[in-house]
Parts: C-alpha cells; sequence; structure tokens
C-alpha cells in the first residue's frame, strides 16, 4: 500500500505539471480580458497602462514560467517566513490578483473557512439525510417511502440551485423572516447568541446544497445496497438466523459502504471548490464566490491558482479514494 | 419627516446644551449592500464604481459635485475661480487652499505635500493608475505652503476641476503610501486596502471581494458627523438579492446599483420597507452606426475602415429611417422601468449641458418608409427592400445581456417592419468590451453594420467625451484598434468645434457648443442613434434619512449627513 | 407410517413461491413468475434427497423458500415439526439453527469483509451465549471437521481457493449443529478434481452427524451417487419423485426419461440408452402452458395433457409420478386409446433396456 501510494505520488507530478500548464492555455486562451471591466471613459493610453503593469502584456510562456515560480518557490518560502520568521521569499513577489492586487493566497486563505464551515456542512448534512434514505429505499425498494426517496432525488437532481435556493431565500427569509440572506463573514462565534446566528446565517445555504448532494449521495448508498441486497452472502446471514437489523447494518451496509465512501471521497475536492452559485446567492464569500468573480473580472492569476489548486485536490482526493478503498475492501490490494 | 428630525434636533439641543445639533455616532451602524463585492479601497489601481463608492466613505478629493452636479468644496475653504484669483488667467494654473486644522484619521495633519505626493502617485508611469485622465495635462504639482496646493498645466485648461476632483480622485496620504510608488503599487495590499483618510469614517476590516468594515473618524472635521458609529458594505451576489435586502427583508440599509427588471421593481416597492432611487448620469444605450463597410470580402485590415464608406449606411436617409422607426419609450419601459428614459442626446445630462433635442421620442413608422422609398430602397417580392438588385440587410451586434437581447428583437421587429433584414449578434461583454485586437467581435473592430452598447461621460463636463468623435480616434489598424469613435465618423467641421470648445472658458458659452457637437453626431447626421437615458437604480431602507441621490460623484458623497430615521 | 420414529424429519406440502412482475411507469403488478408451483415432498431424517432438473426450473427457489429465505407464497413447510412457512420472525430465528445451507458460489456466499474466524462464529454469537475463547475452540472443531488448517482462521474469503471456500462454507452451515441442510448445486462452481473431495466431504459429515440433506444439483451421476431418492423439477413443478436406483433403472416421466437418456452409463457393459432430444424450448415460469408444464415439449402428450394438470401421486410402491399415463383413474376429459398405447410404448421402453 505505502510503495503504492509513493508511486502514485510520483506520478502526480508530471500530470500535475501538464495540467498546470494545460489550464494556463485554456485560461489565457479564454475570450475576455482584465479590460472589460475598465469603463469606457478611461482612455485607451491608460488602459494600455493599467494592463502594462498589472505584467499582462508579457508573452504566455514568461507569464507561465513566472507563476510556476510564484506558486512552488516563493509562495511556500512566503509561508515558511510566516511561520518561523525565516527570509527565504526574500521579498519576491507573490501571485497577485489582478483585480484585488490582494496576493491570490491570501485571498484563499480568507475564504477557505467560509467554504468549509458552510460547503463542508452542507456536505456533511447531504450525507447525514442521504445515507438513511438510501438504505431504507433500497431495503423497502418500491415501497411509498422508496418512490418518496426517488422523488425527492430527483428533485435534488434536477432543481438548479438558483431556483432552489431563491425558493428558499423567498420562503424562509422573505415570507417567515427566520434567516438573514446575506452572510456575514465578520460573525465571530464566542457565545450562545452568536453561535445560534451562525446557525441561522448557514441554515439556507446549507438547506440548497445538502438537498443536492443528498439527493446524489442517497442514489449511491440505494442502488450500492441493492447490488449487495441480493448477494448470496446476505442470505447466508439470513440463514445463520442474525436479527434483520445485524444483517441489514453489518452484512449489506458495511459492504455498499465501500463504493459510497470512495464516492463521498472523490467528492470532497468539490467542497472545497465551493459552490459556485449558492455562494453567490446568498453572500457567502467562499471560494466558488472568488472563482466566479475572477472569471467575471478576467482575473488570470486568480483563476489559474483556484483552477490548479482543484486539479491537485482532484488527484489527491483520487488517490485517497483508491486507498480507501484498498483499505476497506480486504479483497483489493496494491502490491 | 423633516419636522421630527428638526424637533429631535431640538430635543438634543435642550438635553445637552451647548452640544451641537446631532451628536457623533449616536445613530449606531448603517449597511451597504453592493452587487459587486469591493476588490480594493484605493480608486487610483481600481476603475469599478463598487470600489470607487466604497473609497469615498474614507479618501475624500479637494472637491467633489452635489447632486445637480455644482461642484462643492469638501477639504478646502472655496472652489478657485478666475474671479477668486485661484485660477489664473491664462487659465495655466489653479490653487487650491485647504481647510484649516485638517487631520488624517490617524491624527496627523493634512498638508499640500499630500496632494503632490498623490499627483506623483497617480501620474508614475510605472504605477497602472485608473485615474490617470484626470491628471491629463497637469505639468506639476507643488506645495506652495502648508495648505496651499498649485496645479500647473502645460497649457491653457478651460476646464481645470480634473485633478483631486471627484470621488475618481482623491487625497493620498503621503506617509502611508510612500513605499507604494510606481510598480509597487500593486503590490501595497494594506495601503491600498486600508487606506487612511479624511472621510467620516475609516476602514477597521477588510476582506477582499466580501467585505468592507468601517468605524467613524473621529478626527472628522466635523465634530458632529457622522451620525453613524459604523458602517459595513457587503458585497457580492447579484441585483435581484441586494435589492431584495433592503426591500423585503430589511436587513440592509442602502443597495448601491440594484438594475432589476421592472416588474420586480414594483412588487418589490409594495413590501414597503424602502424606495429605489434613480441617479441619471450620462450613460446613454445606444446604437453606432458603422460609416465604413464591414464586409467581409474587403482584405483584413480595410475591413471597417475609412478606406470603404459604407455602401447603404452612408446615406443620412437610410440612417434616418432606421431611428425614426424605433419606440424608445417601449425599450425603456421594458428594459429598465423607473431606471431609464428615451432620449436623443449622447448628452443627456447635466440639464445645463444637454440640448433640447426631442424629436427623435415619438415613433414615425410612415416617415421612415417613406425615407426608404426616396433614398431608393423599394420593397422586393419578399416584403426586404432592395437598390438595384442588392437587399437592405443589416448586422446588428451586441453584448451578451438579457435586456440588450430584449431591445435586439424589439428592434428587430420595427426594422424588419421597415423591410429591412435584420441579423443579430450577442458577443460576450469580456470579449466585446476586452479590445483584444486579435479578437474580430471588439466594439472597436466593429465588423458589423450598427452595434449597440452603453457609453457615458465622465462627470459632467463632456469635452473629453464629445473629442471621442473626431476622425483621429476611429479604431484602425494603425492604433491597434484603439480609439473610441466607433462610427468612424469623420467631419472637419465637427473637430474644430472640438477645438474651439477646448479653448472657450466661459461655462455658458462651453455649454452651447457641447450642445452643438452633440446635435451634430445625433439629430444632424444620425450617426449615433441614442435610445435610453440610463440611470443608477439603488435601493435604500425607509429608516434610512439624508440620502441625496447623486450621478457626479459618488452616491454616498455626503453620507457623513446620512442619519438614522426613528 | 404409525412408528414415530418413521415421521419424516422435512415436510414440505403444496410449495408455491411467485416472483411479482411490475410493469409501466406505475409499476403497476402484471403478473407472476411461477417459480415453483405447488411442491410437495417428504424427506426421513437421515437421508438424502436429490433435487434435479434444468437450470431455471425453480430448484434453488425451492431450496430457499423451504428454509424461508424467501417468503413462500404458499404452503406448508414442516421441519422437525414446526411449519416454517408460518413461523413469526423472532420463532423463525430461533429455529434457523437447525436448518442451514450451503450455496453453490461459495465465493459470493461468503460476506468479503469478515474474517473466516468471524464469518464461522457469528452464529455462535447470535444463538449460544459463549465467550469469545468457547467460540474460537469451536470454530477450530470445525476446521478441522471440514478439513482447513486452523493457521487460516483470520485469513478473508477472497485468500482461499474455490474447494476451501466451498469448505468454510460447509464449516459455516455446520456451526449451530443444524440436522437439516439444504446444498445447492455445491459442487457446481468448483473444479471437477475438487468435486469427489467436497461430495466426500458432505457423506462423511452425514454419516457422522446424522444430517439430512437436500441436494440439489443439475449433476445427475453426482446425485446419482449421493441421493437416496431423487426428484425430478420440470418448470416449477415436480414430475417424479422415486428411490434413486428406480429411476435411474427406469424412468417413469417423459421429462425423466428424457433428462436421464443424457446421462453417460457409467457402466460401459450396460447398453447405452437412446437419446432423447426434447423439441423446442422451456416455456416461461410466468406464462406456464395450461395443462401439464411438460405438454408442449413431451413426445407423448395427449388431449388430457394441454387440458389439465397432472398431480404428483404414487403409482408404484415409493414412486411417484405427475403423468396422466399413469392415471388410473378415469380422467374428466374422458378416457381414449392413447393412454394404453402410450404405455405399452413406455413398457417396450424398458424392456428395450
Ligand atoms: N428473486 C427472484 N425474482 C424473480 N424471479 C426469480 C427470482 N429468483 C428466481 N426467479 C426465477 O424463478 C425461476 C427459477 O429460478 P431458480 O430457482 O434460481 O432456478 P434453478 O435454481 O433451478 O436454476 C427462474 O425463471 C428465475 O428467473
Ligand atoms: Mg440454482
Amino acid at each position: 500500500m505505502l510503495t503504492f501510494t509513493l508511486r502514485r505520488l510520483l506520478l502526480a507530478i508530471p500530470t500535475l505539471l501538464v495540467i498546470s500548464l494545460v489550464i494556463f492555455l485554456l485560461v489565457d486562451l479564454a475570450p475576455g480580458s482584465p479590460m472589460s471591466e475598465i469603463p469606457l471613459t478611461v482612455p485607451p493610453e491608460v488602459r494600455k497602462k493599467m494592463i502594462e503593469a498589472l505584467g499582462a502584456d508579457q508573452p504566455v510562456m514568461v507569464r507561465y514560467v513566472l507563476w510556476l515560480r510564484q506558486f512552488f518557490w516563493v509562495e511556500p518560502a512566503t509561508l515558511i517566513d510566516g511561520w518561523f520568521g525565516t527570509n527565504w521569499a526574500g521579498g519576491e513577489q507573490r501571485i497577485l490578483s489582478w483585480q484585488s492586487r490582494a496576493p491570490v493566497f491570501t485571498v484563499i486563505g480568507q475564504r477557505i473557512p467560509q467554504t468549509l464551515t458552510v460547503i463542508g456542512t452542507a456536505y456533511l448534512v447531504g450525507i447525514l439525510i442521504a445515507l438513511p434514505i438510501g438504505i431504507y429505499s433500497a431495503y423497502r425498494q418500491y415501497s411509498l417511502f422508496d418512490q418518496l426517496g426517488t422523488l425527492f432525488a430527483m428533485i435534488g437532481f434536477s432543481v438548479p440551485t438558483f431556483f432552489s435556493g431563491t425558493l428558499i431565500i423567498i420562503i424562509f427569509a422573505v415570507t417567515l423572516g427566520w434567516f438573514p440572506t446575506k452572510y456575514d463573514t465578520n460573525l465571530s462565534v464566542t457565545d450562545w447568541p452568536s453561535f445560534v446566528k451562525q446557525l441561522q446565517q448557514m441554515a439556507m445555504p446549507v438547506m440548497t446544497l445538502g438537498l443536492a448532494n443528498a439527493a446524489v449521495i442517497s442514489r449511491y448508498m440505494r442502488s450500492s445496497m441493492l447490488d449487495n441486497m441480493g448477494m448470496d452472502y446476505v442470505r447466508t446471514a439470513r440463514a445463520k438466523g442474525l436479527t434483520e437489523r445485524v444483517v441489514v447494518l453489518k452484512h449489506v451496509l458495511r459492504n455498499s459502504m465501500i463504493p459510497v465512501v470512495t464516492v463521498i471521497a472523490l467528492g470532497i475536492p468539490s467542497i472545497f471548490g465551493g459552490a459556485i452559485i449558492t455562494e453567490n446567492l446568498f453572500g457567502v464569500n467562499g471560494i466558488g464566490a472568488a472563482l466566479i468573480g475572477a472569471i467575471h473580472a478576467s482575473d488570470l492569476p486568480m483563476v489559474q491558482t483556484l483552477a490548479f489548486i482543484f486539479a491537485v485536490l482532484i488527484v489527491t482526493f483520487n488517490l485517497i479514494a483508491d486507498v480507501l478503498y484498498g483499505l476497506l475492501d480486504p479483497r483489493i490490494r496494491y502490491d | 419627516m423633516k419636522l421630527k428630525t428638526a424637533l429631535l434636533g431640538a430635543a438634543c439641543a435642550l438635553t445637552f446644551a451647548p452640544a451641537a445639533f446631532a451628536e457623533r455616532g449616536t445613530d449606531g451602524e448603517v449597511k451597504f449592500t453592493f452587487p459587486q463585492a469591493v476588490s480594493i479601497m484605493n480608486p487610483f489601481l481600481s476603475s469599478g464604481t463598487k470600489d470607487v463608492y466604497a473609497a469615498s466613505l474614507v479618501l475624500e478629493p479637494l472637491a467633489g459635485f452635489d447632486a445637480d452636479g455644482n461642484i462643492i468644496p469638501k477639504l478646502v475653504t472655496e472652489i478657485p475661480t478666475i474671479e477668486n484669483g485661484g485660477i489664473s488667467a491664462d487659465l495655466t494654473t489653479i490653487t487650491w487652499k485647504l481647510l484649516p486644522d485638517l487631520k488624517w484619521s490617524d491624527g496627523s495633519p493634512v498638508t499640500a505635500d499630500d496632494a503632490v505626493f498623490t499627483a506623483a502617485y497617480c501620474m508614475d508611469p510605472a504605477g497602472g493608475c485608473a485615474q490617470l485622465s484626470k491628471f491629463d495635462g497637469v505639468a506639476k504639482v507643488e506645495a506652495v505652503d502648508a495648505s496651499t496646493v498649485k496645479v500647473t498645466f502645460s497649457g491653457p485648461k478651460p476646464n481645470p476641476y480634473t485633478a483631486f476632483v471627484g470621488a475618481l480622485s482623491p487625497l493620498l496620504q503621503k506617509a502611508q503610501f510612500t513605499p507604494c510608488l510606481g510598480a509597487a503599487a500593486p503590490t501595497c495590499t494594506d495601503p491600498n486596502n486600508m487606506p487612511i483618510g479624511t472621510g467620516p469614517f475609516k476602514v477597521t476590516g477588510f476582506t477582499v471581494n466580501d467585505t468592507v468594515t468601517l468605524a467613524m473618524n473621529d478626527q472628522y472635521r466635523d465634530p458632529a458627523k457622522p451620525a453613524f458609529a459604523s458602517a459595513v458594505i457587503k458585497g457580492g451576489g447579484d441585483a435581484e438579492g441586494s435589492a431584495r435586502a433592503v426591500m423585503e427583508t430589511g436587513e440592509f440599509d442602502y443597495a448601491w446599483n440594484t438594475q432589476i427588471p421592472p416588474d420586480s421593481q414594483a412588487s418589490m416597492t409594495a413590501a414597503g420597507k424602502g424606495e429605489f432611487v434613480v441617479a441619471f448620469g450620462t450613460l446613454v444605450e445606444r446604437i453606432e452606426m458603422n460609416m465604413t463597410d464591414p464586409d467581409p470580402a474587403l482584405p483584413e485590415g480595410e475591413r471597417s475602415t475609412a478606406k470603404h464608406p459604407h455602401p447603404v449606411l452612408s446615406d443620412i436617409k437610410v440612417r434616418t429611417a432606421l431611428s425614426k422607426a424605433i419606440d424608445r419609450q417601449i425599450l425603456s419601459d421594458v428594459g429598465y422601468g423607473a431606471g431609464g428614459k428615451p432620449t436623443c442626446n449622447v448628452v443627456p445630462a447635466p440639464d445645463a449641458w444637454a440640448s433640447d433635442n426631442t424629436g427623435c421620442i415619438a415613433q414615425d413608422m410612415e416617415g421612415a418608409k417613406k425615407l426608404l422609398d426616396e433614398a431608393g430602397w423599394v420593397p422586393g417580392a419578399d416584403g426586404i427592400r432592395e437598390k438595384d438588385g442588392k437587399k437592405l440587410h443589416i448586422l446588428y451586434q451586441s453584448t451578451v445581456n438579457p435586456i440588450r437581447q430584449d431591445f435586439q428583437a424589439l428592434v428587430k421587429d420595427w426594422w424588419t417592419e421597415l423591410g429591412v433584414d435584420v441579423e443579430l449578434k450577442a458577443i460576450d461583454p469580456s470579449v466585446f468590451f476586452g479590445g483584444d485586437a486579435g479578437s474580430p467581435d471588439t466594439f472597436q473592430k466593429f465588423y458589423a453594420d450598427v452595434e449597440m452598447y452603453a457609453n457615458n461621460s465622465d462627470g459632467t463636463d463632456p469635452e473629453t467625451y464629445l473629442s471621442q468623435y473626431q476622425c483621429v480616434n476611429a479604431p484602425s489598424p494603425d492604433n491597434q484598434w484603439q480609439g473610441e469613435n466607433m462610427n468612424r465618423y469623420c467631419d472637419p467641421a465637427y473637430d474644430a468645434k472640438v477645438k474651439v470648445l477646448s479653448g472657450t472658458v466661459d461655462v455658458a458659452e462651453r455649454q452651447k457648443i457641447a450642445k452643438e457637437l452633440n446635435d451634430m453626431v445625433t439629430k444632424d447626421s444620425m450617426t449615433v442613434i441614442p435610445l435610453v437615458h440610463r440611470g443608477t437604480l439603488s435601493a435604500h431602507s425607509n429608516t434610512l434619512g439624508g440620502v441625496q441621490i447623486n450621478a457626479w460623484d459618488s452616491e454616498m458623497w455626503n453620507v457623513a449627513d446620512w442619519f438614522r430615521v426613528k | 407410517m404409525l412408528d414415530a420414529k418413521a415421521a419424516p424429519l422435512v415436510q414440505v406440502d403444496g410449495l408455491k413461491m411467485y416472483f411479482p412482475i411490475y410493469s409501466g411507469i406505475l409499476r403497476r403488478h402484471t403478473g407472476n413468475v411461477k417459480a415453483v408451483d405447488g411442491v410437495s415432498f417428504d424427506i426421513q431424517a437421515g437421508e438424502t434427497l436429490g433435487l434435479v432438473g434444468e437450470s431455471g426450473c425453480g430448484k434453488s427457489t425451492v431450496g430457499r423458500a423451504l428454509l424461508r429465505l424467501y417468503e413462500p407464497t404458499a404452503g406448508a413447510v414442516i421441519i422437525d415439526g414446526e411449519n416454517i412457512a408460518s413461523l413469526a420472525p423472532e420463532a423463525l430465528r430461533k429455529k434457523r439453527p437447525t436448518m442451514q445451507m450451503v450455496f453453490q458460489d461459495p465465493q459470493a456466499s461468503l460476506n468479503p469483509r469478515m474474517t473466516l474466524a468471524a464469518i464461522i462464529s457469528e452464529p455462535l454469537v447470535e444463538h449460544t451465549s459463549w465467550n469469545a475463547e468457547r467460540r474460537l475452540e469451536r470454530v477450530y472443531e470445525l476446521m478441522d471437521a471440514v478439513g482447513l488448517n486452523r493457521r487460516f482462521a483470520n485469513r478473508f474469503p477472497h485468500e482461499f481457493s474455490g474447494g476451501q471456500r466451498q469448505r468454510i462454507g460447509i464449516a459455516r452451515a455446520l456451526a449451530l449443529n443444524p440436522k437439516f441442510i439444504v446444498c445447492d448445486e455445491p459442487i457446481a462452481a468448483l473444479d471437477v478434481s475438487i468435486q469427489a473431495q467436497v461430495v466426500n466431504l458432505l457423506e462423511d459429515l452425514q454419516e457422522k452427524l446424522g444430517l439430512t440433506y437436500l441436494f440439489i444439483s443439475h449433476d445427475l451421476s453426482m446425485v446419482r451417487h449421493i441421493a437416496d431418492r431423487v426428484a425430478v423439477m420440470y418448470l416449477g413443478r415436480i414430475a417424479e419423485l422415486s428411490p434413486r436406483d428406480a429411476l435411474f433403472e427406469r424412468p417413469l416421466h417423459p421429462y425423466a426419461e428424457a433428462l436421464l437418456s443424457a446421462v453417460n452409463e457409467p457402466d460401459p457393459s450396460l447398453a447405452r440408452r437412446p437419446r432423447i432430444i426434447l423439441k423446442g424450448d422451456v416455456p416461461s415460469p410466468a406464462r406456464p402452458p395450461k395443462g401439464c408444464n411438460f405438454s408442449t415439449r413431451c413426445p407423448k402428450a395427449f388431449a388430457r395433457c394441454h387440458a389439465e394438470k397432472p398431480e404428483l401421486q404414487e403409482v408404484e410402491p415409493g414412486r411417484q409420478v405427475a403423468c396422466f399415463l399413469y392415471d388410473a383413474k378415469p380422467g374428466s376429459t374422458g378416457t381414449t386409446e392413447a393412454p394404453a398405447n402410450l404405455r405399452q410404448e413406455h413398457n417396450q421402453q424398458g424392456e428395450y433396456q
């Protein structure tokens, strides 16, 4: 397992380098330029100067190599300097956002907490809702509960979050007035009332995303359960005279969880990726909102860095999913 | 409400005599929401209105504009004029006198050196200053003494109220920004996000593209202001969500830029928590006519250049007919509701500068048809007009935007009724406005017969704006397709008049010339077909008092006077 | 029959197992797969009953319904004095140790995430109050009994060979000292060389532990080797149930005859029966024919066969056949000459041997 992991990690390095170049070229080739954000009242010469000051007029390969250096050397060095007071980075320029002129990693650092709490909670809530629904739906296949579960999943699948989110806002914020529509980033949880406030402001985005997540995972859970339910070893378990509870929860569920855990692990990068639409809708200043804002403003360094980080996360969690599979399923050995 | 305030003020005065009318920091927090989040608090590094407005709570220029577009002193004792000697007779210098005892929010004094520094900061060639045009023609900025700033221009400057005037050109603190000159400007994250200013508030917290938190500035020059102890600007989401947060849920006090469909405007107003206000600046949604031939058959480099006049649109009768067929009132109602009104001008405001040109407002389909008949374009068998065997075909491009696509559809209907074969094209705005010389789809390349977008004049004086229509400003391969004269309009008489304008000092005379220039490109030549004068729709809560919407400066220009309605 | 000792351990009466078919968008119940459609037989204690038939005829379903791994649609299954088909869930669970099953696919029947020891000892946890040590002792005992090395106790099923896995399956089945074991094609998935070992193991265990088997197989020679009596199934029903030797010597039911004609005679000195090739396909159990289930393919079918379903009845001592050829009573449709002819023909076939 260890050699497998190491080999995969080594393989990941060239893969990621190629990915980074591809992303860079794609982002660069994508239509649009930071110019389009500048009002027409700014004269062309000034625009040109602004673009030069950003370094956006450099050839793409020069910018790519600079970005590589900044990403793999300057940024880690700056981080280490921050921890130990050393001076590895030597004041070299970090990756700066064209839009805000702030270091991209500072922005990401500011945004990760919101994304993890809100989107992470939504993922967790989604899983917690999905598993029981999936298990029971499969156990009572074609029952009324199963039909309702299917309906729920269909809704979660097919209704886009901008729609369900707006609906949730109209019901819970406008009509009932229970929850705020805009997430307050500066709220720090120090006592019970502020904790309640935090829960209130998380409620709607978590509902919106939780629904979508639960829909997906409950379907996986259900089909995996059904796959296993018909297996002989389940019959064996019944023949052993085990209680239904033990048969379902111990034998069927444990085996059914293997693919579901993998799916859940593979979904984790999307938590970091945030939820572009939901974050934007509820004013959660997470990674997703940063990404969409950066795309709109053609903020290439930001888009490039975020896209690359997602690529790293996806590669990492694929590996984690594989390792988990190996740990959970004794039949699989990577050697 | 006014009475109530007055009574309240009186009560305060009685209780806390001899304290001033109102007291600083007694009204709690004022909450703003912007559909686009604030990226940076330094207007010199951002041209985004969201950033400029947010910064205006903190940074102030020497002078600003009131709601009617009149220039008003902010950090100076009075507005320099020729009469009071502030402007030299030869129009080459302007001298500002700072208010006495003016302090930055950190307690240090504001001096003329700060102004000198600010000019140097923006004019540094490596700094990429977004407001460089405010310092156009500035030869030198010097501190005559600690409280006197003298700006010298390289030639006579009839409108010298550019540098240090308005929210786009505020004063920076020298002490804070000294390390940020030139190439270092973008890397100065802390000063850029938390600039020290003279305004009613100071920044206490800044999260990029999300939230700005502010506290009242204890050093603010009026000891009774601001009424609010703190302020917060939450950004992100969309116009709909921002409007809702003010008008329906009442979570926020002020939402800037809440342009939403007219029916949503009505239903949100019905909730009774707030009201929409419109700032009518100079933004005009218009159709620009291409005076040159965009025919793809032409060799690259000659398409849409002065070499080949437009085969159809060169005829003023055709241009006029196209304009007459449009019902601008319908466009305005459908697209903008309260946020728009029909117009025939490229300079629609301020009133003193706007021509009384309203001839285009009423739709005249019959007149339009007659004009085309006269021009020799007669309906063919399929209803499409033709001349010399050529069909009357128009490629009409704009950006991807729901309102613009509505406009395109409506205009296409009218033109089709006229007998014109209209082809529509919608381009991604980031491409259209992106200015990439390699892309065929930029508005500068103008590879179409007509194109629609919005443009505005910066500030109240339209000189720069109108000078865009000079021959030399036509985009072409020679200038890498830069230039603002999209139509390739070229009239020596116009160019000459622009020159006259730039030499004229008397405001009334300037206004007269500006109106003539406006008429030349609109009703006289029909080169530009203005459609809708667009305002910025904002929303404020009924509990927020003192709001005076202003299109000529920051909408928060008088935030120091805002208060909580009790 | 009056003798209490002679009371059969397993009595199956009119067992039916229908699987509902739902179709359409609304998933309406539109029909049934009649996998088992009225099956009755007894098994004496210590006896091995072979159950043969083509694949898909409902053998496994019988075995599973017998142990109530399926909920039977109708019928009674009395095992050791209790009707399994109608036991309440808790009582059924308590009853399970008496009856066990060995599955066809040893890999699929073992939980891949449990070790051998866990698999074998799980029923002990459920049904005894033994401590871990005692249970492990028993696990070792069972492993010895089925010929597995004790060292393997903590391995996972996938680490074993097919034959070893089936030994695990058997050890697991034996854990609670059952009286009755359904062996559902226990050797079908194994290499031929290993099949004999497993069958021998089953026989040894039967001898040692006094087990009663229902031995399901489509391998007639293996059934001939192990079974005392054999039931031949066709399309959810039993066609013939006879003592082994009698059946193999002289099958009575036309289907049994056809089926056995395909078996290689182990004794080369005996002439081979002419092979009977059946025409047509087995009908779908969702739409069985109106009369005798075999009537569509039976070379000897006559009018009555297409109209009525024959019941299993004793036609010779110890031999039960479901076929109108052997119906002594006059049928409701009236007698024809056909039965006599056919019987004669059948006898000729017997003589031919
Ligand atoms: N769970 C089930 N649902 C529906 N049909 C089934 C099910 N199990 C078995 N059947 C059907 O019942 C018939 C008998 O199957 P089975 O008992 O497995 O046959 P055998 O073991 O003799 O090969 C087949 O037609 C099969 O398709
Ligand atoms: Mg079977």
